[in-house]
């Protein structure tokens, strides 16, 4: 019975929903202050100290925003999506190895169950596009279905060339496999750059933001909703974004792996992976300051011309070695 | 192909650099400096004014009414029209308008919006 | 297929309204048709009802930031008809006023052009240095944008050998940036992928479709008012016309840094040869120039600008017309939006076509009427355009 009850406030307070939601926000404020940084201007400034509360302030004023629906679109699936959306974003992150090698959720072959997962994520985009019966928003949840061609087959070579260096697909025997040296420091090295540059397609940021694109389509496939619905997606969307963020620390910066001392392993576990996934997430908004925007046919020609060759030769390389 | 990236060098030495945004109104109210020549708020010299009319003739808004009063006919300003084109000031033969370096000039009261 | 898409008056990237309606089928566009008369704000009519010295602060708001080059157009107009010019030290005061509002408006059309195709870094560094240009043209005339320093005769005020001090720091800093952004539109190649081989405009279509200004000079026609029909003192103050013969976004933007580039020297020559004397002409309080008509053409930051007067011997214009360069090359737009033979447009790239005319739409209202039977033209006014909507939106009850 006090399984069953440490088991549930795992699953809702620590490390479970309100962690996992209370930290997404935390990396909101930390992508937001260092994109500013970059280019010389302050960021969040005045809600809360130094604006740390203000991705918290702007979901509870879109929580009390008007929501409008439109008359020629379904009703039962377009207040559906949102909330399918976040409980997928929410399912994938319980995975992570945040306080131990085991995720909360921790079964044989669950990276497989992950990519499965992000391809749903992208085919629900595609219906609440297609659900919101405008002409904006069926030409962005088109071209989110011409982008998921484009990065998903290099994302998945390089979670491969992974799980062949370490004989295994599940996570936690991943993050053991790490135990005395890091993959970023091995020949994994491309599949690293890899996973970055196709993370950052996933996530829909620019580069490659194509089908949310502000200037040419009024924001896409998100142009209909408003109020809760559109909280639900863009606190989603934050969600995504720390796994992606925690997925590449743990199968390349070794998890929540590092030196502990007996009896606290809980807490320095925690410190270690968020730690790492801080430094994925600088990278993940670095690569979003020096790019400009591509159009989706340059999209799908780079990512078949010069992102999928790479992944097989590193696939080579990796096959070599280990 | 190029080498993509070109700008990251630059970036990241912005990361050190103090920034560039000067926190008026709430912090740094003290940091904005204007130049001399600033065409502000309206300050009329009441001793200088001969009644003579031009101001009102010219200014493009019709920003000046001329009223009379115990030495003569004299202006009174409208702020809340003027376009601080210093027409008024340019065309007066005794200078007896200048234009200060004042630029925040909303208020609650209309009577504020008056230079007698 | 016919799928119709409104990039429509409210939009977040165009910050002045007008109405496109494009034909798309999948991603490539097929046909267009655009709409500009959603901002008429009838200032010609309203010229009519104020004197010549009150005209130039309703020309100057015609554009905000061509608004060196409108006053300039207009107090030449006037001074043509009163057959004066103004002193030596007056025109090149003029010049440096009018070039550095140049420099302004192509860096600010320099951070659009970047925030439109997605580099918002970019966007905030231009925005950073071209505050530079503002501060020294608040020094030299007293205003950030809205500079107010030309007049009938000459201009308003002096400059002192301070404000000179600062002028040359300032253009030698702002000369090193625009080099740096110059090599960074050259060598980032995500730049490159989106502005090359787009918005194809060829040189016979830029000549039988009048496009003017940047749009003309990057399609290979050598055409600049300055050198072909100079006006102050052009003649005196070398520089070279800028073209490229891509004829696509990137050889636009290439010609617009360039002629910053050229601006500052010009500037340069100007306050190395800046000649001593008086700065405007004495004028009487009203003016009041002869009867008889005037044009006069200004080679404005986005191409040339015409305007164009009528006077009765009294003291208000009996007419007043001016032709902004923007609604010359909205023809030219027209065609570069269209899918022709090999060459495609897809919805991506509708932004920065549009923005690489650099548009100005709030000076290009300009409601026309013809009647061909009676062969009449006439503009409506404030009045009565006031009268006709009231009209037509009347309730029947």
């Amino acid at each position: 019975m006090i399984e069953i009850l440490l088991k549930f406030i795992e699953i809702i307070v620590f490390p479970g929903f309100i962690f996992i939601g209370l930290l997404s926000l935390f990396y909101e404020w930390i992508d937001r202050k260092f994109y500013a940084k970059l280019q010389n201007r302050v960021g969040p400034l005045y809600a809360g100290p130094h604006g740390i509360l203000q991705p918290l302030a702007d979901f509870i004023k879109l929580l009390s925003k008007e929501d409008i629906v439109p008359e020629a679109a379904d009703k039962i699936l377009f207040t559906m999506m949102p909330i399918i959306f976040f409980s997928l974003s929410l399912l994938i992150t319980l995975n992570l190895p945040i306080t131990s090698i085991h995720g909360i959720i921790s079964f044989k072959g669950d990276l497989i169950f992950l990519v499965a997962m992000l391809t749903i994520i992208s085919i629900v985009v595609y219906v609440s596009g297609e659900v919101s019966t405008s002409r904006f928003a069926t030409i962005g949840a088109e071209r989110a279905i011409l982008q998921l061609l484009g990065y998903e087959i290099p994302f998945m070579l390089s979670l491969i060339s992974i799980a062949i260096s370490s004989n295994s697909i599940t996570l936690s025997e991943i993050v053991l496999a790490q135990k005395n040296i890091w993959y970023i420091f091995t020949p994994n090295i491309i599949a690293f750059i890899i996973f970055l540059i196709t993370g950052q397609a996933e996530l829909e940021r620019i580069p490659f933001d194509i089908p949310e694109a502000e200037q040419e389509i009024v924001a896409g496939w998100i142009v209909e909703y408003s109020g809760k619905k559109l909280a639900l997606f863009r606190f989603g969307r934050d969600i995504e974004t720390l796994f992606i963020a925690g997925l590449g620390a743990t199968l390349f910066l070794g998890g929540p792996l590092g030196p502990v001392i007996p009896g606290l392993e809980t807490l320095l576990y925690t410190i270690y992976f968020i730690i790492k996934s801080i430094f994925i997430l600088l990278i993940l908004t670095t690569i979003r300051a020096i790019f400009a925007r591509l159009r989706i046919d340059q999209v799908l020609s780079i990512s078949w011309k010069y992102f999928i060759p790479l992944s097989l030769i590193q696939l080579l390389i990796v096959r070599v070695i280990y | 192909m190029k080498k993509p990236g070109v700008m990251v060098g630059e970036v990241y030495r912005n990361l050190f650099r103090k920034r560039a945004t000067i926190l008026y109104p709430f912090k740094e109210k003290d940091k904005v400096h204007l130049p001399d020549g600033y065409r502000g708020r309206i300050e009329f010299y009441r001793d200088k004014c001969i009644g003579c009319q031009i101001c009102s003739r010219v200014c493009p808004v019709k920003a000046i009414n001329i009223i009379e009063d115990e030495r003569g006919k004299r202006p009174v300003f409208m702020i809340y029209r003027c376009i601080y084109c210093e027409q008024c000031a340019e065309s007066c033969p005794t200078k007896a308008i200048k234009l200060t370096k004042v630029f925040e000039n909303i208020a609650f009261e209309k009577e504020k919006l008056f230079v007698r | 297929m016919g799928f119709i898409i409104p990039i429509g008056p409210q939009h977040p990237v165009h910050p002045e309204p007008l109405l496109m309606k494009f034909n798309v089928e999948g991603e490539k566009v097929v046909g267009v048709d655009i709409n500009i008369s959603y901002t008429h704000r009838g200032i010609e009519k309203a010229m009519e009802y104020r004197t010549y010295l009150q005209g130039i602060y309703l020309a100057e708001r015609i554009c905000g930031i061509c608004n060196a080059a409108h006053t300039t157009c207009y107090c030449q107009n006037i001074e043509q008809l009163l057959g004066k010019e103004p002193p030596p030290r007056g025109n090149y005061l003029r010049l440096i006023n009018e070039e550095m509002g140049r420099i302004h408006s192509h860096l600010l059309w320099l951070g659009l052009a970047a925030h439109q195709i997605g580099f918002d870094t970019f966007f905030m560094y231009v925005w950073r240095d071209r505050e530079k240009v503002l501060d020294l043209i608040e020094l030299m005339t007293g205003n950030r944008v809205i500079t107010s320093y030309n007049t009938i005769g000459g201009v308003r005020r002096d400059i002192t050998p301070t404000i000179i001090e600062k002028i040359r720091k300032n253009l030698d800093f702002l000369e090193k940036r625009t080099k740096y952004y110059k090599k960074l539109v050259n060598e980032e190649p995500t730049v490159l992928m989106r502005t090359q081989n787009v918005g194809i405009l060829k040189p016979s279509e830029a000549v039988n479709l009048y496009a003017v200004g940047p749009v003309l000079r990057a399609s290979g026609i050598k055409h600049d008012i300055r050198a072909d029909d100079p006006y102050g003192v052009h003649d005196e103050v070398p520089f070279n016309v800028i073209t490229y013969d891509t004829c696509d976004v990137y050889a636009r933007i290439l010609v617009r840094i360039d002629e910053v580039l050229e601006s500052i020297n010009m500037i340069r020559y100007c306050l190395d040869h800046l000649p001593s004397g008086s700065f405007k002409l004495r004028m009487p309080i009203i003016i009041r120039p002869p009867k008889g008509e005037s044009i006069s053409r200004v080679e404005a930051p986005r191409g040339e600008l015409l305007h164009y007067v009528i006077s009765d011997g009294g003291i208000k214009p009996y007419r007043y017309k001016v032709r902004t360069p923007t609604l010359a090359n909205i023809p030219a737009t027209a065609k570069m939006l269209t899918s022709r033979g090999d060459y495609e447009v897809y919805i991506a790239d509708i932004p920065i076509i549009f923005g690489s005319i650099d548009p100005c739409i709030c000076c290009t209202g300009r409601v026309l009427f013809i009647d061909i039977e009676k062969n009449r033209r006439w503009i409506w006014g404030y009045d009565e355009l006031v009268r006709y909507s009231n009209k037509r939106f009347e309730r029947h009850d």
